[in-house]
């Protein structure tokens, strides 16, 4: 199922990386600071044997570098840092096109909207909106609290913010933007929202899942995790949320009448934390990476157990699915960025 | 509302709230793989700042990350130091003992990513801040626990304000309650007898941090970094006097001395009955009234006197002083003898109250053949202004304080007994319920019954940690051991608590 395709080994750790558009190159982030281009070796999917990626560096943020996301249908990435700097790299020629300090807390969190032309930066309690060349285009006021998490819905219309205390949607309507507030009483830690729209969720630093039906506003709690849920994601169908706390793959069914009163699918195989976890654009695989070093590839609903595993060359750190859902690349603690093929099944 | 019902098992921490079961379970995390973390608190002008600079510029080969208060206070090229907001929120719905530091969460969280770059975080807290949701926040999260590991709390008391601000706010009390390590700095700027004072008062409070005397925070590195106060096998590394049970006195000295009369001076810094204030520096209005109490700054005089013992010794070395430790206890108990300025003092089972209200006041001792004898004072020698004209002490020693005056105090109990582990399941419970709100900080090695490894636990609060750790050793007494340090503390009802354990 998942067949090696290429890798590097990057003298830094990988502490983030993001996919181009087109599926054939990277942006690294690096944990000591540096900020690389890799490439993809065109035809690499073909061959047996795995090929090299090239790597190049194109940045360095001090103190370290936390995120890379590409600009959904362009050719550009940002990256940003612990020195709290908001970089725009050409994401073809490599050089830095535009840099902006929007605060000196390293802290940031950023996402681009779906459609490529906005981006948003999280700091503290400071939300902002900037346009695709790295202008700022809004401060939203303060929020009242920290900020640990965003993300956009589908359409982009609407931008959320996991603080403690629940969710804060912000409805990106220039000149106006309407706020509304999820409540829940527990830190909120992660966010997802499914792709239909239909439902917006949240894992706590409580041990909890708690969830909002958008049209109703009607919500529901998920408890029993034995820590932290900071892994939340909808598959691409909108039917499963994939969490993870701990060592738990815990997922939920929300196809049919919904989670309520039914029981999760617990998927066994990790045997330490799970660190991350990625569903395939447009479809139904789920990725994981845990502690354990181990990459595993599961199909909820399907088969119990993990349809696939390999173990990294050391503890993998990021994980990112390709934009055609035919690729993975993965990032590990000693520098290593790997990508492999999935395969369709026999 | 959903509920995923047994799906998962619940027993991370305790909580009053929520009832949790107290975490009892046998894995053991090697420390050395966790990164340590200082948390520095401490007022405005104690010299916290200081220490960190100190801390970043000295060449003792750590890679440091500091999570500062205020951002730009301290820069250090390549040191990575983190700006953070103090936002404090409760968990587990609002249990006010649960308070967590929500921007250390995700600073911390953030750190993780890129663990392998330190070797140890400082968290710099603001002068007026309550160390205790910095400390809760390790408890709080398993991931937390196992990557990071709370190596002290580092209190910096500016030797010269303390006593004032212990007067005047709750916050110094409480980071001297938490702290592991107390740097009683600016020491230039008061006497001896003063920081005897403040020493003895800090003791009473927090009986198990580690105490320096420093000038401009001026401590070797390995005193403040990576001294493990929170690793569960050394939490009861406690200065074994503070185990010891109470004293009546804070010191006690052998004089071998010859037949004849020798005069004992006291009162060095006592309030001067004589002292009118004329002397004026200022040279003008000489009518000001300048009190005459204006060096008794500290609300505890010697007004009725200094109480000690003395007792005839049978040596001039330890074991000799050891010996009349007992009896001078039990002289204690006996209603003192007052001695006007200048009185006679002779060996006797009781204690004298001298006189202290003159300064360089005293006493004579009379002995008729030569002998060494023991002096057991309540206080120590540079406070009381103690001294015998011309002699030495061969042997001294001083005792752990344990005057309450302050509502917050230390409490150590020390019994060889085996423990019921559900017993003592139900009272550590209770005690948290009960007074967790009160309780800052506690610590213990307890003998569990039918268990040959030791059980080491320590709390924040209500926030709660223990584990089964290395074996007792073959042979020896199994002691348990229990440090409370807290609020209005009763130790009447902490001692029958623990006696309820007892197998």
């Amino acid at each position: 199922m998942l067949e090696t395709r290429g890798a590097v080994v990057l003298d830094d750790f990988v502490a983030d990386l993001s996919w181009a558009p087109d599926g054939g190159r990277l942006a690294v982030a690096g944990g000591e600071g540096k900020v690389f281009l890799v490439t993809r070796p065109v035809g690499s999917s073909t061959g047996a044997a795995s090929r090299a990626l090239q790597a190049r560096e194109v940045g360095e943020h001090l103190l370290g570098a936390l995120s890379v996301a590409w600009q959904p249908r362009g050719e550009n990435f940002v990256s940003c840092g612990q020195d709290g700097a908001l970089m725009l790299h050409d994401g073809v020629a490599g050089q830095q096109l535009a840099l902006q300090r929007p605060r000196a807390l390293g802290l940031t969190s950023i996402a681009w909207a779906p459609d490529g032309r906005c981006l948003a930066t999280a700091s503290g309690r400071q939300l902002n909106l900037w346009t695709s060349t790295l202008e700022l285009a809004h401060a939203l006021p303060p929020l009242e609290a920290g900020i640990a998490a965003i993300g956009w819905d589908r359409p982009g219309r609407d931008l959320a913010a996991a603080v403690n205390g629940g969710v804060i949607v912000h409805r990106i309507e220039p000149p106006r933007f309407e706020l509304r507030k999820y409540a829940w009483e527990a830190p909120c830690v992660a966010l997802a929202y499914s792709d239909n729209g239909k439902v917006l969720a949240c894992g706590t630093q409580d041990g909890s899942v708690h969830f909002w039906y958008l049209n109703t506003g009607r919500d529901s709690q998920m408890r029993g995790y034995p820590g932290k849920v900071d892994c939340i994601a909808f598959s691409g169908d909108s039917r499963w949320l994939a969490t993870a706390a701990g060592d738990q793959l815990v997922l939920w069914d929300f196809g049919g009448r919904g989670p309520e009163g039914s029981r999760p699918l617990q998927l066994a195989g990790h045997t330490d934390r799970i660190d991350a976890l990625a569903f395939q654009p447009n479809g139904n695989l789920l990725a994981s990476i845990g502690r354990d070093w181990r990459l595993s590839l599961w199909l909820p609903g399907k088969t119990p157990g993990a349809l696939d595993a390999h173990l990294t060359e050391a503890e993998p750190s990021c994980l990112r699915w390709s934009p055609d859902g035919r690729f993975l690349a993965v990032g590990e603690r000693r520098g290593r960025v790997s990508i492999y093929e999935v395969l369709r099944l026999a | 509302m959903l509920d995923a019902g047994g799906m998962i098992v619940h027993g991370r921490l305790f909580c009053a709230s929520t009832g949790h079961s107290l975490r009892y379970h046998a894995s053991i995390m090697p420390a050395t793989e966790r990164i340590p973390v200082t948390v520095l608190t401490g007022f405005l002008g104690s010299g916290k700042t200081t220490l960190l600079n100190r801390i970043l510029t000295e060449q003792h080969g750590k890679r440091i990350a500091v999570i500062e208060n205020e951002f730009g206070e301290v820069g250090v090229d390549h040191q990575l130091v983190i700006g953070a907001e103090e936002e404090i929120f409760e968990t587990n719905n609002g249990c006010i003992c649960c308070t967590v530091r929500g921007d250390l969460l995700r600073i911390l969280g953030q750190l993780l990513k890129r663990r392998d770059r330190f070797d140890h975080i400082i968290v710099e807290t603001t002068g007026m801040a309550d160390p205790g949701p910095v400390a809760q926040t390790f408890f709080l999260d398993d991931d937390f626990k196992r990557q990071f590991v709370l190596d002290a709390i580092v209190t910096v008391v500016d030797a010269r304000h303390i006593e004032q601000h212990l007067e005047q706010m709750d916050e110094p009390a409480e980071q001297l309650a938490f702290a592991d390590v107390v740097l009683l700095n600016k020491t230039d700027l008061v006497s001896e007898a003063a920081l005897e004072r403040i020493e003895r008062r800090v003791r009473g409070m927090n009986g198990t941090a580690r105490l320096y005397r420093t000038r401009n925070a001026d401590v070797p590195i390995d005193a403040v970094l990576g001294i493990g106060a929170f690793d569960l096998e050394r939490a009861l590394a406690v200065d074994a006097a503070f185990l010891e049970p109470e004293y009546p006195f804070e010191w006690a000295g052998l004089y071998d001395l010859p037949a004849g009369r020798h005069e004992l001076r006291v009162g060095g810094e006592v309030p001067h009955a004589h002292d009118h204030g004329h002397h004026d520096h200022h040279g003008h209005d000489h009518h000001h009234d300048h009190g005459h109490a204006h060096h008794d700054h500290h609300g505890h005089n010697h007004g009725d006197g200094l109480a000690l013992v003395v007792l005839p010794a049978a040596g001039v070395d330890d074991a000799a002083l050891a010996a009349c430790i007992e009896p001078a206890v039990r002289a204690f108990a006996e209603a003192p003898a007052v001695v006007a300025c200048g009185g006679a003092l002779r060996p006797a089972a009781a204690p004298y109250r001298i006189d202290i209200s003159h300064a360089g006041g005293g006493a004579v001792l009379e002995l008729a053949q030569p002998g060494t004898v023991a002096v057991f004072c309540e206080h120590g020698p540079a406070e009381a202004g103690l001294a015998f004209a011309g002699h030495a002490p061969s042997v001294q020693r001083a005792f752990a304080s344990h005057h309450h005056d302050d509502e917050i105090h230390s409490i150590g109990l020390s019994d060889p007994r085996a423990v019921d582990p559900g017993k003592f399941n139900d009272w550590i419970s209770y005690l948290l319920k009960s007074r967790g709100e009160d309780i800052f900080r506690m610590k213990g090695v307890i003998a569990l019954s039918g268990e040959d490894r030791r059980y080491v636990f320590h709390g924040v609060h209500m926030m709660f940690d223990g584990q089964l750790e290395r074996p007792w050793p073959v042979g020896a007494p199994r002691i348990n051991t229990l440090v409370f340090i807290g609020r209005n503390l009763d130790r009447q009802e902490i001692e029958a608590g623990f006696e309820s354990c007892v197998a």
